[in-house]
């Protein structure tokens, strides 16, 4: 789906540096970016969907070269859902407002009502609505809303819980856990939220200082604490406290493994 | 001391109410933690504390806030602003100079501190915060992390007896938010600060503070310590707050009876827990 | 990057009192105007730039110069058509196009654009917002208020670009195309954003006024202000020199 290919990136006064850095993401993953503030990871992100352009080295999408596809036919492909809906949304209905990605990127009228309509009942939203003056839960779906409708392949998450409620936030992932699994959607998720991550990736990706530190399997990330130490990362609770019985409970990853597990001796 | 006596508050323009017949009383040396999912109030709590709540906001304000027994509508908004110190949401617009020492002179210098005694202050404060070094820097060069101090370090020059923070680590990550966590323990042990914050991260409410509130749609749902509160784990999921998985689990051996003892809040607490439930040796 | 903000140091220029600083810019820039040669407006601009490298900032000076010189260009284009004093200089099929007047009072003008705004320029380099505007309150009496909002506009600059940089990442990420050519189609794209900026900016002009309310903004006076700025032997040093040029100049008209 997206592969980096020694991709360097340095901001102009030289804050977050990514260094020779090589990865492939493939169709139908579920990928999270951790590591401290600074470690990249929302720099990584940008450079997906051509925000930012690499220093030197290639991002391919779906096997193009994205050096000199200009940001707004990227977006056809990758659809980013930002931390801040208030930064997207412009629109004077929810309904305009869904459809503006759509319309910017030249969907037929009758496709773009149809999938308005669509968008609305999914996320139970009102097409009459003043966006601007819903709560930020509801705020932070209609832009989810807007970035879904227009079909992405690649679904970047920037810290899809800040702002959010808990029930909020595990909603929104349900769903798209559903999208993943059904139509196939890559997704790419930003998180400092390890028990977001152990619950919802199926692969971590583990950054420090603009270096690939780790790369595995979700469960095997988890209990890597030296790993996440080295990332500064918190781990989570449950695989951390796993660990501390050594061997034990080996394949125990959430609350209801860990209750039974423990039920059983 | 803070006292909130059936306080209700409705912004100007909307229909509900953002706080609604709150009573909740802030003791000296206290931590306390406020929760809730967006909307409940806490902000709006957190300015109710201190007075920009009615004083900045136009609305319909009932019930009254005592501080030390005096009333917050008695007096001009910036009255109890060295007494009850507040480091707001945005970290960003509340920096009122681009230096970091002019940004901790500002305060001290509107409410009239001796000169001769302003330059040992401040040298305190930046010494009691670990960010000597960050004196003579420009604010907009620093980390997230780094601002916060610089926020926390200008109300406490002020020598505020009561610091609320509003979400103070939201922008950070975990180790960053731990950090300020850990500062804001030392104050208030070793100073005596009673702190009030606002904070979405209830793993670290769970860990460092004393009392715990919990708010739903500008009522006041739970108030009590965090291990006693926490227990409520359904209304919790209900109101759509998560709790920390190891209190979680330990409520489901709490239920089947296998386990007597309190709500675990941190891994440690739910190592002992786990290695009681099997009957091993710790 | 950001030609205007203060590059710390601790040069002679920058120990100099904000005040001093402040006028020797804008005595700086009436030699310039009174200065009526050539050779001496351009010797103005080479010793600015000259000055400005003893500060550690002949990088900053010279990016100045440039930009500077795009607006005298420009100064110089209008000028040379619009002065039709002097003896004809370049004739098109009988129609006097350039004149040595044009050329010269053209060449003089553009000179005087860069050599006058190039010592203000290169104050806010060696002076922070805050000393410029707390010496104004001690020294020259302005009313704090005022100091602050000039501190506050300029201190909002940067965050509102920062916002306004980020409107525009999350439209470009949903297809946007700021790129094109169309002026008039730029201005249909940017518009929208103008609505996110502006609901963010009340925010924050809001939680600033009330972040300096509650750390007690009304009731300070002139005398508040912790730190002194007095004027040292290097300050009359300079308005001496600066004194000494303005006669230049005038003798020079």
């Amino acid at each position: 789906m997206i592969r980096f290919d020694q991709v360097s990136f340095s901001y102009p006064h030289g804050e977050t540096t990514i260094k020779d850095l090589s990865f492939h993401i493939y169709k139908g993953d579920f990928v999270a970016l951790i590591g401290a503030n600074g470690a990249g990871k929302s720099t990584i992100s940008r450079l997906c969907n051509g925000l930012l352009r690499p220093a030197s080295g290639h991002i391919y999408l779906d096997g193009e070269d994205t050096c000199e596809v200009p940001t707004s036919r990227l977006a056809r492909k990758v659809g980013f859902l930002f931390q801040n809906p208030d930064r997207q949304i412009c629109e004077n209905t929810v309904r305009d407002e869904i459809a503006f990605s759509m319309k910017v990127q030249g969907w037929p009228a009758d496709k773009i009502k149809e999938r308005v309509a669509e968008a609305l009942e999914t996320f139970s939203l009102k097409g009459e609505w003043f966006p601007f003056s819903r709560s930020r839960g509801e705020r932070q779906r209609i832009a989810l809303a807007g970035v879904l409708a227009c079909e992405p392949k690649l679904l970047i998450l920037d810290e899809p819980t800040t702002g959010l409620d808990y029930m909020e936030c595990i909603h929104i992932m349900d769903y798209l856990t559903g999208l993943n699994r059904d139509k196939g959607i890559t997704v790419l998720m930003v998180s400092h939220d390890m028990e977001l991550v152990q619950d919802y990736a199926k692969r971590v990706l583990v950054l420090g200082s603009g270096t690939l530190l780790g790369d595995g399997p979700v469960n095997e990330i988890m209990k890597d604490e030296e790993l996440l130490h080295r990332a500064r990362v918190l781990p989570a609770q449950i695989p951390s406290l796993a660990l501390r019985f050594g061997d034990r409970f080996a394949d125990v990853y959430t609350i209801e493994e860990m209750y039974a597990a423990v039920k059983q001796g | 001391m803070i006292t909130v006596k059936n306080v209700t508050f409705r912004y100007k323009g909307n229909e509900e109410t953002a706080l609604n017949e709150i009573s909740l009383t802030v003791v000296n040396h206290d931590f306390v933690g406020i929760i809730g999912t967006s909307g409940a109030g806490k902000s709006t709590l957190a300015m109710a504390l201190n007075g920009v709540i009615p004083h900045e906001f136009a609305g319909d304000f009932y019930g009254e806030v005592l501080i030390d027994d005096e009333d917050t509508v008695d007096h001009a908004a910036e009255y109890f602003g060295r007494k009850v110190g507040e480091v707001f949401q945005d970290i960003d617009s509340q920096m009122v100079a681009s230096v970091v020492e002019d940004e901790i002179l500002f305060g001290l210098e509107n409410f009239g501190i001796p000169h001769e005694e302003i330059g040992i202050r401040l040298e305190k404060v930046l010494r009691e915060l670990g960010i000597e070094d960050l004196r003579h820097r420009e604010i907009a060069s620093l980390s997230g992390g780094q601002k916060q101090k610089v926020a926390i370090a200008a109300i406490l020059a002020l020598e505020p007896e009561i610091l609320v923070l509003d979400e103070p680590t939201g922008e950070l990550d975990p180790e960053s938010s731990q950090e300020i966590f850990g500062l804001l323990k030392k104050l208030n042990e070793e100073k005596g600060i009673t702190v009030v914050i606002v904070e979405q991260k209830i793993k670290l409410l769970c860990e460092y503070v004393k009392h715990l509130v919990v708010l739903d749609r500008g009522k006041l749902q739970f108030d009590g310590v965090p291990r006693e509160v926490i227990t409520h784990i359904d209304t919790f999921k209900r109101l759509g707050i998560n709790v920390p998985p190891v209190a979680e689990l330990s409520a489901m051996f709490r239920a089947d009876g296998s386990y007597a003892g309190d709500v675990t809040l941190t891994v440690e607490e739910a190592e002992k827990m786990v290695r009681e439930v099997l009957h091993d040796s710790v | 990057m950001n030609l205007l903000n203060y590059v710390p140091g601790d040069s002679f220029l920058h120990r100099l009192n904000p005040i001093t600083k402040l006028a020797a810019a804008f005595l700086y820039g009436i030699a310039c105007i009174l200065c009526g040669n050539i050779g001496m407006e351009a010797a103005f601009i080479v010793l600015m730039i000259v000055i400005s490298a003893s500060a550690g900032l002949a990088g900053r000076a010279l990016r100045l110069t440039r930009n500077l010189v795009i607006l005298g260009l420009f100064m110089f284009v209008l000028q040379l058509f619009f002065v039709r004093t002097g003896a004809p200089l370049v004739v098109v099929k009988g129609f006097v196009l350039i004149t040595t007047g044009g050329l010269r009072s053209a060449l003089l003008l553009s000179l005087r654009v860069v050599a006058t705004m190039l010592p203000l320029m290169i104050l806010f380099a060696i002076t922070p917002m805050n000393d410029l505007c707390n010496a104004l309150v001690k020294r020259a009496h302005l009313p704090y208020r005022y100091a602050f909002i000039i501190t506050t506009a300029f201190r909002f600059v940067p965050l509102f670009s920062t916002e306004f940089h980020e409107i525009q990442d999350a439209q470009r990420a949903r297809g946007v195309d700021f790129e094109t050519k169309n002026l008039i189609r730029k201005v249909q794209l940017v518009a929208p954003l103008c609505v996110p900026l502006l609901v963010s900016s009340l925010e924050k002009v809001n939680s600033s006024a009330i972040s300096a309310q509650m750390r007690g903004f009304e009731l300070r006076n002139r005398t508040s202000g912790y730190k002194e700025y007095p004027f040292h032997a290097g300050d009359a040093v300079v308005f001496a020199t600066l004194a000494g040029m303005i006669a230049v100049s005038a003798v020079l008209l």
